[in-house]
Formats: C-alpha cells, sequence, structure tokens
C-alpha cells in the first residue's frame, strides 16, 4: 500500500492510503471518543462523537468514516471539538432515561464511560423525558428502550455478522426506536437466532441478558471485533 | 422514429395548429385544477362546438400560468389575453364575446379586480413584465399531455442536436459555459458536477432527477413537472449522453399524483416513438428512464437519502464524502440534479452557454422560479433574472401586501432558510447575498410576513417541521431539535428565563455544525436569523415571563 504524510495534532505521520482518520488515531495514540463506531461493524457516522477538524474544510467531518488524504492538517483535540463531545453526551443523556444506579450495565456502560471521559458534571439541557418501552417477551434477553442510544450497532451486527435481519428501525426524529421484525415483541421475532450479539455490542444498559441484576451486565463488543477479524483473515 | 420524423411531427402539428385561427389554454396545473378549471376546459369546448367552431378555436389544457390564486385562469391567443376566476356564466361570454364577436372583455381579464386598468394583454402587466421565462417558458402554453405539441413548441430539438452534433466533452463544455448553477438548494456548478461523474469510469452511471421538493410553501418543481415534462425529461437524456449514463430516475413526491401522473405518460409516449429506450433518434446512444414515488418524507430530497430510498432502503443520509458523483445509485457513478435545473438544460443547449451565462449576475447565471406565498396579493409562481431585488419580486411582480399592512420580512429558503427584514427588501437575489444575509436560496419558496407576525411563532413553526421531519440517525438533529422546539414553545407560552434563551442560542449552533446532513445543519436557521433581526420579539416574551412570574 502506498503511503502518505498527515499531520494529526502536530505529530507528523506516515499512513497508507485508504485508511480512515479514526483507525490513524488509535493507532497512535490519540485519543477520539466514539459510540457508534464498533471495530469489524460498517461505519454510519451518527453519533458524531468523532468529529474532527480538518484545516481548509469549513465542515467538521466524522474520523470514522472519513479517509486520510495526502498532507491534510487534522485537529482532534480543540475547545470546540471537546464542548461539541460534550455536548452531544449531555444530548444522549437526556433524550430518554438513564438512571445509572437502577441500571444492569452500571460500572460496565461505554455511556457511563463517556460521561466521565467528557468531564459531564450535569446536563444543563432539558430533558425529554421518553416515556419508552421494557420489552422482556424473548426468553433470553430483555430490550429496555429508555437506556438506548439508537448507535445502531444492534442492527448492524444483526444483519451484517449474523445475519439474521431481526432488528430494524422505525418512525422518525426523537421517536425513532429499535424493532424487532416488523415491529412485534422480540420474543415473537421469526429471525433471531438467539446468538446474543447484539447484546454483546450493545455500548449500554439496552439490551441484556434475562438473569442480569442492578451492575452485573457484562458486554463483550471485542467478542464481534475479533470475530469478523478471524472471518476476514480466512477469506 | 429517425431525425427526419421529428420534423414531420413538427410539420404536421405546423399544419394542425395552422387551421385554428385561435387557441385557448385552460390552465391545468395543480392550483387551478382545485378551483375546478377542468369542468371549464369541458364546458369550453361543449361551447366552442355548440357554436360549430371548433374547427377555427382550439380549446387545449396547459400548465401553470402564474397567478395561482386568480384561477382558474383562462388564456386566448392569439393576443395573450388571460381571465380570471373563470367559472359559469363567464366561459360563455368568452366565447359570445371575445372568441367569435373578437371583444376581448375588460372587466373579466386578470388582475380586473385589483388594478383601475387591467391589460387586456397580459404580458403588459407588471406581473409578467419584470419575469423573465426560460425554466417555464413554455408552461401555460404546451399541452403538457401532448408530445407532439412540445415538439412542435421546439421540443427534442436540443437532443437531436446534442446527439448528433456535440460529443460528450461539448455538451458539459456548455453547460460549463453556461454557469448553471444547481437549482436544488445549494447551488453547486451543474457544468462541474457533469464533468466529475462524466470522468469516473464504471461499467454503469445512473441520472437522478430529484422532485422531491418537501419545504412546505414550495410548488415550483411540482409545476413544471406538471406543466411541461418532456421538457425535464429531454434535459436527463441530454444529461445521460453528457456522462455517458444509460439509465435514469425521476423521483417525485407521492403527495403529487398529477406531476406523476403527467410524466408516466410523457416517458410512455417518448418510448413509443424512440425518443427513449434503443438507439435514441438513430444514434448509438441509449436511454431509459424510470419513476420512483416518495413517501413524503422532507429528508429524502437529501441526495444520499432520496438514492437509499429508491434503492428499497430507510430514507436515511449517510455521509459524505463520497459523494454520489463517485457513489451513487447502488455504488456507481450518479448525477443527481433538481427539476427546474435539468429544465434549463434544453434552452441552454437550444441557444447557447454564452447567452445564459449573460442573464442573471456574476455569480448566479441565468434565472430563478419562486413560489410566492404569505401576505402578498399575487401568490403564485414567478420566473425572475438572478439579480432581481426582493423589493421588485414582492412588489412590483407580487404587488405588495394586502390590506394596507407593512411588509416585516421574507422567508426564502423553507425550513432550511431564513427570514429577511425590511433593510435588507434591496437586496438583489442570488446564492450568495442571501447566504450573507443569514438565508438561503433553497429551491425557492419565498413566504412574505406582514406587521402582524410573530417572529419568534415563524421560528416555531419551522423548527417544529425540521423535528418532525428529523430521520433521527444523528444525535444533534434528533435531539437538537426536539430540545430547541420545546424552548421556542416555552418562550412562546412566556414560560422561558434569560437561561433558556442563551441554551437555545448554543444548540442552534451546535446543531448546525455538528449534524450529518444539510437537514440538520440548517434546521437552525430560521431561528438564528430571527434572533439576528427580531432579537427584540424574543426578549420581549422573555421580559414579559419574569414580569409574570413575579406575579404567579
Ligand atoms: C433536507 C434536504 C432536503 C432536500 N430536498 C431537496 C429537494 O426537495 N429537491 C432538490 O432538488 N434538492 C433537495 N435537496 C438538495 C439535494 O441534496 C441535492 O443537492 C440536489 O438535488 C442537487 O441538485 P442540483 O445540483 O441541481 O441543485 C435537499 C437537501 C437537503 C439537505
Ligand atoms: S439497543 Fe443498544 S446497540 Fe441497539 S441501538 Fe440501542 S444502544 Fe445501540
Ligand atoms: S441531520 Fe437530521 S435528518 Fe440529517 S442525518 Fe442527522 S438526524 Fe437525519
Ligand atoms: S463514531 Fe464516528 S460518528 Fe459515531
Amino acid at each position: 500500500m502506498p503511503k502518505i504524510s498527515v499531520k494529526i495534532d502536530d505529530k507528523d505521520l506516515e499512513v497508507e492510503v485508504g485508511t480512515t482518520v479514526l483507525d490513524v488515531c488509535r493507532a497512535n495514540d490519540i485519543d477520539i471518543p466514539t459510540m457508534c463506531h464498533l471495530k469489524g461493524l460498517v461505519d454510519v457516522g451518527a453519533c458524531r462523537l468523532c468529529l474532527v477538524e480538518v484545516e481548509g474544510t469549513s465542515k467538521l467531518l466524522p474520523s470514522c468514516t472519513t479517509k486520510v488524504q495526502a498532507n491534510q492538517v487534522i485537529h482532534t483535540q480543540t475547545d470546540k471539538l471537546k464542548k461539541y463531545r460534550r455536548m452531544i453526551t449531555e444530548l444522549f443523556f437526556a433524550e430518554r432515561n438513564h438512571v445509572c444506579s437502577v441500571c444492569i450495565a452500571n460500572g460496565n456502560c461505554e455511556l457511563q464511560d463517556l460521561g466521565y471521559k467528557v468531564g459531564m458534571e450535569n446536563v444543563r439541557f432539558p430533558y425529554l423525558f421518553q416515556n419508552c418501552e421494557v420489552d422482556s417477551s424473548h426468553s433470553k434477553f430483555v430490550m429496555d428502550h429508555n437506556r438506548c442510544i439508537m448507535c445502531t450497532r444492534c442492527v448492524r451486527v444483526c444483519s451484517d455478522v449474523e445475519g439474521a435481519h431481526n432488528w430494524g428501525i422505525m418512525n422518525r426524529g426523537y421517536q425513532v426506536r429499535i424493532i424487532a421484525d416488523f415491529n412485534v415483541p422480540w420474543g415473537d421475532s421469526t429471525t433471531c437466532t438467539y446468538c446474543g450479539k447484539c447484546v454483546d455490542v450493545c455500548p449500554t444498559g439496552a439490551l441484556w441478558n434475562k438473569d442480569a441484576t442492578q451492575g452485573s451486565m457484562q458486554k463483550y463488543p471485542q467478542a464481534v471485533s475479533d470475530l469478523v477479524e478471524k472471518r476476514e483473515m480466512k477469506s | 422514429m429517425n431525425r427526419h420524423d421529428l420534423k414531420t411531427i413538427s410539420e404536421q402539428m405546423k399544419t394542425k395548429h395552422g387551421q385554428f385561427k385561435q387557441k385557448v389554454c385552460v390552465c391545468c396545473g395543480a392550483g387551478c385544477l382545485s378551483s375546478g378549471s377542468e369542468a371549464v376546459l369541458k364546458k369550453l369546448q361543449e361551447e366552442v362546438k355548440l357554436k360549430g367552431k371548433e374547427n377555427e378555436i382550439e380549446v387545449v389544457p396547459s400548465g401553470c400560468m402564474g397567478p395561482c390564486n386568480k384561477g382558474p385562469l383562462v388564456k386566448v391567443n392569439p393576443g395573450q389575453t388571460i381571465y380570471q376566476q373563470v367559472e359559469g356564466e363567464k366561459v360563455s361570454v368568452i366565447v359570445d364575446e371575445h372568441l367569435i364577436a373578437d371583444r376581448p372583455i375588460e372587466k373579466m381579464v386578470l388582475f380586473s379586480d385589483t388594478r383601475e386598468k387591467p391589460f387586456i394583454n397580459s404580458q403588459e402587466d407588471p406581473f409578467y413584465k419584470k419575469q423573465h421565462k426560460i425554466v417555464l417558458a413554455d408552461c401555460g402554453d404546451v399541452n403538457p399531455e401532448s408530445l407532439e405539441d412540445y415538439v412542435f413548441y421546439g421540443g427534442y430539438q436540443a437532443l437531436d442536436k446534442v446527439l448528433f452534433q456535440m460529443s460528450s466533452e461539448d455538451v458539459i463544455a456548455e453547460i460549463k459555459h453556461s454557469r448553471l448553477r444547481g437549482r436544488g438548494g445549494a447551488g453547486f456548478p451543474t457544468g462541474i458536477k457533469w464533468e466529475t461523474v462524466y470522468k469516473y469510469v464504471a461499467d454503469q452511471k445512473y441520472v437522478i432527477c430529484n422532485g422531491d421538493e418537501g419545504d412546505p410553501g414550495a410548488f415550483m418543481d411540482r409545476s413544471v413537472l406538471e406543466g411541461n415534462p418532456h421538457r425535464v425529461l429531454e434535459g436527463m437524456a441530454i444529461a445521460g449522453y453528457a456522462v455517458g449514463a444509460s439509465k435514469g430516475y425521476v423521483y417525485i413526491r407521492g403527495e403529487y399524483p398529477l406531476a406523476i401522473k403527467r410524466f408516466e405518460l410523457a416517458i410512455k409516449q417518448a418510448k413509443k416513438i424512440g425518443l427513449l429506450g434503443a438507439n435514441i433518434l438513430g444514434s448509438a446512444f441509449s436511454f431509459d428512464v424510470e419513476i420512483r414515488i416518495g413517501a413524503g418524507a422532507f429528508v429524502c430530497g437529501e441526495e444520499t437519502a432520496l438514492i437509499a430510498s429508491i434503492e428499497g432502503q430507510r430514507g436515511t443520509p449517510r455521509p459524505r464524502p463520497p459523494f454520489p458523483a463517485e457513489s451513487g445509485l447502488w455504488g456507481k457513478p450518479t448525477l443527481i440534479n433538481n427539476v427546474e435545473t435539468f429544465s434549463s438544460i434544453v434552452p441552454i443547449i437550444a441557444c447557447s452557454g454564452e447567452w445564459y451565462s449573460e442573464i442573471g449576475t456574476t455569480k448566479s447565471s441565468g434565472t430563478k422560479v419562486f413560489a410566492l406565498a404569505g401576505k402578498i396579493n399575487i401568490s403564485g409562481l414567478i420566473e425572475v433574472p438572478m439579480g432581481t431585488s426582493l423589493r421588485e419580486i414582492i412588489f412590483d411582480i407580487g404587488g405588495g401586501i394586502p390590506g394596507d399592512k407593512a411588509f416585516k420580512a421574507a422567508q426564502t429558503g423553507g425550513p432550511s432558510g431564513g427570514c429577511i427584514p425590511a433593510e435588507h427588501l434591496d437586496t438583489k437575489v442570488d446564492y450568495e447575498s442571501l447566504v450573507a444575509l443569514g438565508s438561503i436560496m433553497g429551491s425557492g419558496g419565498l413566504i412574505v410576513m406582514d406587521e402582524t407576525s410573530d417572529m419568534v411563532d415563524v421560528a416555531r413553526f419551522f423548527m417544529e417541521f425540521c423535528m418532525d421531519e428529523s430521520c433521527g440517525k444523528c444525535v444533534p438533529c434528533r435531539v437538537g431539535t426536539k430540545m430547541m422546539f420545546d424552548l421556542l414553545t416555552k418562550i412562546c407560552q412566556r414560560k422561558a428565563l434569560p437561561m433558556d434563551l442563551e441554551r437555545l442560542e448554543e444548540l442552534a449552533v451546535f446543531v448546525k455544525e455538528t449534524s450529518l446532513c444539510g437537514l440538520g445543519m440548517s434546521a437552525p436557521n430560521p431561528l438564528l436569523s430571527t434572533l439576528r433581526y427580531f432579537r427584540n420579539e424574543y426578549e420581549d416574551y422573555v421580559n414579559k415571563s419574569q414580569a409574570l412570574a413575579g406575579t404567579r
């Protein structure tokens, strides 16, 4: 692969053509928060946490979907970006009901970690207080829409890795919801294979094992990333 | 069908039209249809027949004539006399007096209710005089359901010229020379877009016509699709030839059944005689067009969402790059342009890029169609050269504000645009000038507001629209529009505190900068522009809430 030079946060780097800005940063110890991104899944650029500033471009660009170009000068830690990352986090918390103290993922939650990372001390924006459903119709898992941040990792892992296409998306705007099949209770799904990959990749306490209790639910998104990597090596 | 046959059709139509002494066009655009023009058309045809004049007087349906709130409109040629609000008895009066006795009826012509001295020749009226019709040139004269009529007006000559006298590079050079910019909103140079698609090497490329037109108050594309569908089709075929695409899609919103029907008919007619399909006019070029019907989501007008929708996926945008020119429909290089953009292609090829580039301003050439609505005397469809001032559009053409009220603001660009106050009425309208004022050209909706309009409520209305239409994919737009709407509601209910106004502004800038697609990026515009020009109204509300809070 031919190499190109880029400058990220004052570091001069030689990188392979076709690499995303995020991958370059991760390989060089530059920390960019992400939520919708998961190694092994197709990137969608939805959470906007990974936005960076590229000199010569007026728009902020998502590092997960943007490929580096020769001689780019990129900034990943400006005051503006830090402020926006904190605001995005605040919006996540205000959108639905994230009551960590009673959540099965308490202590093992990517959203909670994000809050600490971006220095969110309180939420300054009005809570939406949406009244979301909890779907416990499945024999093995539970879906609590109150904790869902619409990262769509579950949708992508189910269709692209498992090939089952159980999860989909319904409605628009702040009323979007993850749905099983054509909006049936998860337990009535005819496509779910009970594999549990969606539960493993879900960053929050939205998807969990039925036997989990407060703070006990561990997630393994890495397992899916590893699986995809092994498959790619084989083919 | 070959080139010779095209000439034959044109000759035949000349002979056919030549038999008639008069041609009566009844506007069958959506506006006039809704006020009953179809019945007027029937009645006119019957009356003419009853008087035994059917071999002298031709009565045909046509597309939009412009002043939609005066419909049903009937135009008599020669003489370009337009009659307004034609219904009931008026039909017989027109037949007896004007058509047979040759005495135009002044008290029934267009604007006879508002002008002291109305014009028998409609084109002398200020409403038409300041307009320059290129896109809408034949709209209102040509029968939108007849390919032969379109050919009579010079139709498919540009396609013929392109296929037999020009290379792809020539066509692109001509479009570049015209300096035409995309009419879908952002104003991207069309020639450069065509060239980019042309340069990608691929086994298959596509051309897409964007007829989604979801802005509230906008009906330009609809009128073009309904009034002169073959013009759009011909423009698409020329584009296909230029970029090397053999397949086109027209994406029309489901709320436009008439546009869909007329476009379907146009495709069928063109296919039947070989103006679409394999080896068009005997050349090596093949091109086919299919319609896709949208389900009315505003976001599906955004190009990547529209492409997803055609592919049968959920209509949500994806990050660009890659742009559709590189990877569009089914991953293939795709040219996507707006209806009005495609409608401007035929005149550019027929006249020249040079001619087109001399109309308008240095940075924005040509003409723009606007849909006038709101507190304005004449609402409807107009086309003016770029660089016409807002004052000319609203007061000279649109006849000013009803009821002696004062003008307050003009809203351009719909939910993605902003409100322009009276002190900027003399701004010459083009892409750059509107952006400088905190608005955008958008697709051409222009809503006029008078002194009674509450600007905070206006901002709230558009925010509600964006909140409802947000696709929900990215967080800033999904949550931010809802929060901004809630805060605006709080302000209107006089419950807001100064802190709320601060939060609102902070959110607006944040959503604009961080959203994934143009919907979120521009959703704060109506809010930001009213804050810029009418901040006092926001502050009044907040101050009142504080006063109220003291008494609560
Ligand atoms: C939310 C949103 C809605 C849009 N709606 C339309 C539309 O209804 N019609 C249109 O032509 N372009 C629309 N656009 C712009 C298209 O994405 C695209 O830029 C345009 O069709 C390109 O055509 P042009 O180069 O001829 O302007 C919209 C963009 C956004 C962000
Ligand atoms: S359920 Fe979990 S993985 Fe799925 S969208 Fe919601 S937060 Fe993301
Ligand atoms: S900006 Fe709004 S409409 Fe566009 S992708 Fe984000 S949520 Fe969807
Ligand atoms: S990680 Fe890039 S947008 Fe979410």
